[in-house]
């Protein structure tokens, strides 16, 4: 049976008391419990229904509307690379052959390390500044096979 | 040129509310906390401000909509779920001057009588949230937000919250819906969020952008504030342009001001001496421009209307003379097919189908009939749905297949 | 009271009513799909777009008030194109398995195919979105999710009438399918529901499916026999077989819905011996075979005999409150009126009280009789007795010797059921001379002096009388086989024995003397006891 951490129970609670209602909590709580648990699995869809009283499908009805909650585990690195228009204009591809060829995985896959894994987005609000690709709350931004090279070692030896 | 938005953008240190007061900031607001809410209403009326989200709807009318002494509380909810393929302007505004943010809600929020107030940030954008929630925390710090709103009896809590990946949560009833921690399904209007938004209670729903040109507003001035642009596009609008251009990036024009000037001076021109082959001027959603269609147009709500196209949210992207237009389409395509909600039939079915037909088209799997089936498609989308994003889709299908026609002839007859 | 006009026809609807329902109310069809009267609105289909006067799109008419003035056409080019548009849209990644699809023949899909579409598909077969099939979702429900138009018909219901919430949209875009949370079964006592709401053939009834093609079925409007809730249903029936039940709308009783329990009591009905024809006890102690003529003469004989030589007082009648109205009126005709008999009782177990005590707070009651307000409106509760154990005890004393005893098991079964059981064999085993009537053979009937095999519930007309006090007409859907005769017949034949002074030839004859003489039923016309049925004037 998993549960939250003393931590995230604190966090739990200020979440609670930001909002009149605590329906409009639900979001934030299952981002929450995504970084407790790495995902939101039936398990934890089932936590939060005992926890927060709507039933289990209800929570996973909702977590499987947002694609930033992840519905089967991903690597440590979740790396997202924009493939709309800016991004898939000045090289999307390139930068994605250079991640499956670096990490020898593809799109859904995890490194046998739980390091890495990938996946396609749509745009993320870099199109200044294109390809781009989302890694947890940090944006890499023109993006190069080489640069993917680098990012990926440094990540690897985070 | 005027500068409203991106006045102290580049300056250093400005997300700090030390540097932000110092340049200024939140002088707006203590004059703001003088005047009669309506009158400041009034004064946004004036002003000539239209929501910068995409649909250019005039912000004080919309503020006027909300009914007063219902019993319910007023909410106000920041629009910063920015997502429009193209569009990145009001990231920047949130990133490097999180306090004029806070300043131009707390003027919306004393305005509406509303005590409670959301910042709905994409969730992509978590590394913002970082700098906003420390502007936030310095901000309730130094009393400008909390109990008492710089010394006057007003209480104000601002929040930020955080969305989890859907595109469709940028409108705004199904940002309410996702709000109040639902799937992020778009509602049946009537009734309109300005009498039963949030929590069934009245609401205005306001963009990063918009609220961002308020500080400037109350310290200069409505007459100030419409003197700027056109007739009917007052003030300044940022536009984040990408693609093919030698500069992309955020800028701040006049309303107004040439498309084609604005690519070439701006934006740097088109690079490695290609020609300008077509425009999508305001994010995914609006028809496309062909090179020959932007002559002459001009960058507000009724010229690029006029021209065929929308100002949208101002997301510019440039298509140079080696451009696929079909391969375009097809991303774009992609995209609403991702992000529809699957809510409404025409939307979730259309959305897919046209995606996969154009997939087709381009693996060389495709029919020479396929090309009257996307326009069908189209007519089968268009104004059925229970929000416009279906007709974001048909607008770029239909302008794309139309004006491109031949670029998809020559795939399906392959 | 908006008046406005629909395809040129000036209509008057109710004031807040949306255009689909005054339309509907004043005989006018709009295609739809999530549109259902009893769950909120949702406006997700699409297919119900009309075209109104002085508004640029072709707005919903499930969400669209009705004002007055308003000019509706839902018969134009562009409405039909529209209709058109949405249903090649739900068509293009359905899998048309009609062939081996339940809902064949009551398919929304298929029904506005044949008057909208009649287009060729233009998707290839690789391009549909694959789905999941058959997934078990407990006892009544099976879902396929490719066959799904997702109206959220369904969610709804679970949502806002049993507040279970188990069944959800998952997924996002043309990918998104309805489910329950990793295919739990449906755990509440309504899940039945869903399946008759669902317009397509995602949500097949587990009961049914397979068992027959629906365009064989005939129906037959009734009434539940399951409670004293008294659920408007419809039986559909073929060779003299139910196939299943399903509801009729009543807005004042059940609306749209019916309970899993009431659903199914035609298993119950279906299952047991059924007594197939009279029976006697002989001088040996054994009952044997004899005829209607014979039965119906003794059983008469002896009663008037006891009645004459130890008075009125010494002979009960036990009612069922399973028993039609038309029937329990003539078994206290006959009883009282031939035999003299004043002792009357129905009661099992406190079903006079129980009969308005709710089970759920949906529709259930906890008297699982469907007559038993009827029982009592016909005077057949004593309060000298107040129930079957005084009845009882009565006739230990010996102050009863002789009873006409009616008993059906209740089709939808509790844990006390055994007890009445034991209750009414204990009953007849205190007696002398005891007649019993009766459906099924079972074992507490071992010591009746006589036993009548009598029609059950859906094998004869008759009214019920529900918790309401609201008459409902129940119509004779199959025959009983055997030798078996409706209850009322039976009566009626032994008042026609008695010398009654009325031939009484139908249970509609019944209806009406009870409309002038039972005080609660009275004014009521038999026309009235169809559709939502009839409160008694008061």
């Amino acid at each position: 049976m998993i549960q939250f951490s003393e931590e995230a129970m604190r966090r739990y609670e200020t979440i609670l008391s930001h909002y009149p209602a605590k329906r409009a909590a639900l979001l934030p709580v299952l981002t929450l419990a995504q970084r407790e648990f790495g995902w939101i699995s039936q398990e934890v869809a089932d936590y939060l229904s005992e926890l927060m009283g709507y039933p289990p499908s209800d929570i996973l009805s909702v977590a499987t509307f947002y694609t930033m909650l992840h519905k089967k585990p991903v690597g440590k690195y979740h790396m997202e690379i924009c493939r709309n228009v800016s991004c898939w204009l000045m090289g999307t591809y390139p930068c994605v052959d250079e991640i499956k060829r670096q990490l020898k995985i593809d799109v859904g896959e995890i490194t046998a390390d739980g390091k890495f894994s990938w996946n396609l987005t749509e745009c993320l609000g870099s199109c200044g500044t294109a390809p781009a690709m989302q890694v947890g709350d940090r944006y890499y931004e023109n993006l190069t096979p080489t640069r993917i090279v680098e990012i990926i070692e440094k990540l690897a030896n985070e | 040129m005027n500068k409203i938005l991106l006045v102290n953008i580049e300056k250093p240190d400005q997300t700090t509310i030390a540097k932000y007061r110092e340049r200024g900031g939140y002088k707006a607001l203590e004059k703001a906390l003088a005047m009669e809410p309506a009158a400041i209403i009034d004064e946004v009326k004036t002003s000539g401000l239209r929501g910068r989200g995409g649909a250019g709807f005039p912000t004080g009318m919309k503020w006027g909509f909300v009914p007063r002494n219902t019993g319910k509380p007023t909410y106000l909810l920041c629009n910063a779920d920015e997502s429009e393929p193209g569009t990145f302007k009001d990231r920047i505004l949130m990133e490097r001057d999180p306090h004029l943010l806070i300043e131009g809600m707390a003027i919306a929020c004393f305005a509406l009588g509303c005590h409670l107030s959301y910042i709905y940030l994409r969730g992509e954008y978590e590394f913002i949230a970082h700098t906003l929630q420390r502007a936030l925390d310095e901000a309730y710090e130094a009393g400008i937000l909390g109990p008492s709103v710089m010394g006057k009896d007003f209480a104000l809590d601002l929040y930020l919250h955080l969305g989890q990946g859907a595109y469709i949560c940028g409108e705004e009833t199904s940002l309410i819906e996702s709000l109040e921690g639902y799937r992020g399904y778009p509602r049946i209007k009537p009734p309109f969020p300005a009498t039963h938004g949030f929590l069934a209670s009245p609401t205005v729903v306001n963009n990063v952008e918009t609220l961002c040109a308020l500080p400037w507003i109350i310290t200069n001035g409505a007459a100030a504030h419409a003197a700027i642009g056109t007739e009917k596009s007052k003030g300044t609008k940022l536009f984040s342009v990408s693609g093919h251009v030698n500069k992309p990036g955020v800028y701040e024009v006049d309303m107004g001001y040439p498309l084609l000037d604005f690519i070439n001076n701006e934006a740097g021109g088109i690079p490695n001496g290609r020609m300008l082959k077509a425009v999508i001027p305001g994010g995914s959603s609006v028809p496309v421009l062909t090179a020959a269609e932007c002559d002459g147009v001009l960058l507000d709500y009724e010229s690029l209307l006029k021209a065929g196209s929308m100002l949208g949210s101002g997301g510019m992207i440039v298509l140079d003379d080696s451009t696929k237009m079909p391969e375009v389409l097809s991303v774009i395509a992609d995209f609403y097919a991702h992000e529809s909600c699957g809510q409404c039939t025409p939307c979730r079915e259309g959305t897919g189908w046209a995606a996969k037909i154009l997939r087709n088209l381009i693996a060389g799997k495709g029919k020479r009939t396929d090309i009257d089936l996307l326009l069908k498609i189209a007519d089968m989308m268009e104004g059925k749905t229970i929000c416009p994003l279906a007709d974001a889709d048909v607008m770029p299908i239909r302008s794309f297949v139309t004006k491109f026609r031949s670029e998809f002839e020559a795939l399906s007859a392959n | 009271m908006p008046k406005f006009t629909i395809n040129g026809i000036e209509v008057e609807a109710k004031e807040g009513q949306t255009i689909i329902q005054a339309a509907m109310a004043a005989g006018f069809d709009i295609p739809h799909y999530c549109y259902h009267p009893d769950l909120p609105i949702d406006g997700n289909c699409r297919m119900c777009l009309v075209e109104v006067e002085k508004m640029p799109k072709l707005p919903p008419s499930c969400t669209t008030v009705v004002t007055e003035g308003m000019v509706v056409r839902t018969n134009t080019d562009r409405v039909r194109q529209s209709v058109q548009g949405v249903l090649e849209f739900l068509l293009i990644n359905h899998p048309v398995d009609c062939p081996v699809c339940d809902q064949a023949g009551e398919c929304r899909l298929q029904d506005y195919y044949m008057v909208y579409g009649l287009h060729t598909s233009e998707i290839p077969l690789e391009m549909k979105v694959r789905k999941r099939k058959v997934i078990d979702l407990g006892p009544m429900v099976v879902l396929d999710q490719e066959r799904c138009v997702l109206c959220s018909r369904c969610i709804r219901f679970f949502d806002n009438v049993t507040h279970t919430g188990e069944m959800q949209f998952f997924g996002r875009g043309d990918h998104v399918a309805i489910g329950t949370f990793e295919d739990r079964p449906l755990d509440n006592p309504y899940s039945g529901n869903v399946v008759d709401i669902c317009p397509v053939g995602a949500l097949t009834s587990r009961d049914f499916r397979f068992k027959c093609r629906v365009w064989f079925l005939h129906s037959t409007d009734s009434v539940c026999g399951g409670c004293s809730t008294g659920c408007n249903m419809r039986i559909d029936h073929r060779d003299g077989t139910i196939f299943r039940l399903l509801p009729r709308r009543n807005v004042e009783v059940n609306r749209s819905w019916l309970c899993d329990e009431g659903r199914l009591t035609y298993h119950e009905l279906a299952a047991g011996d059924r007594i197939s024809r009279p029976m006697m006890r002989g001088r040996d102690g054994m009952q044997a075979p004899v005829t209607w003529k014979e039965a119906l003469a003794s059983v008469n004989s002896r009663l008037k005999e006891i009645g004459a030589a130890s008075g009125g007082n010494s002979i009960i009648g036990f009612a069922s409150p399973s028993a039609t109205n038309e029937a329990l009126y003539l078994f206290k005709r006959y009883l009282n009126e031939q035999v003299g008999a004043s002792q009357f009782e129905f009661r099992l177990d406190c079903e006079d009280r129980k009969a308005t005590e709710k089970e759920d707070d949906i529709l259930r009651h906890v008297d699982k009789h469907p007559n038993s307000m009827g029982a009592i409106n016909l005077g057949l509760a004593s309060q000298e007795l107040g129930g079957i154990n005084g009845a009882i005890e009565a006739a230990r004393a010996g102050r009863i010797k002789a009873g006409v005893i009616v008993y059906y098991k209740p089709l939808v079964r509790r844990p006390g059921d055994a007890e009445a059981e034991a209750r009414v064999a204990e009953l007849i085993g205190s007696l002398e001379y005891s007649v019993v009537l009766a459906a099924h053979k079972a074992e507490w009937q071992r010591e009746a002096s006589a036993l009548l095999p009598v029609t059950a519930w859906s094998e004869e007309s008759g009214t019920y009388t529900n918790y309401q006090g609201r008459v409902q007409l129940a119509g004779k859907a199959v025959e009983p086989g055997g030798d078996i005769l409706p209850l009322w017949e039976v009566l009626a034949s032994l008042l026609y024995e008695g010398g009654d002074s009325v031939l009484w030839l139908s249970p509609d004859d019944v209806f009406r003397s009870m409309a002038e003489n039972i005080p609660a039923y009275r004014g009521i016309a038999l026309e009235q006891t169809r559709m939502l049925g009839a409160l008694p004037t008061a």
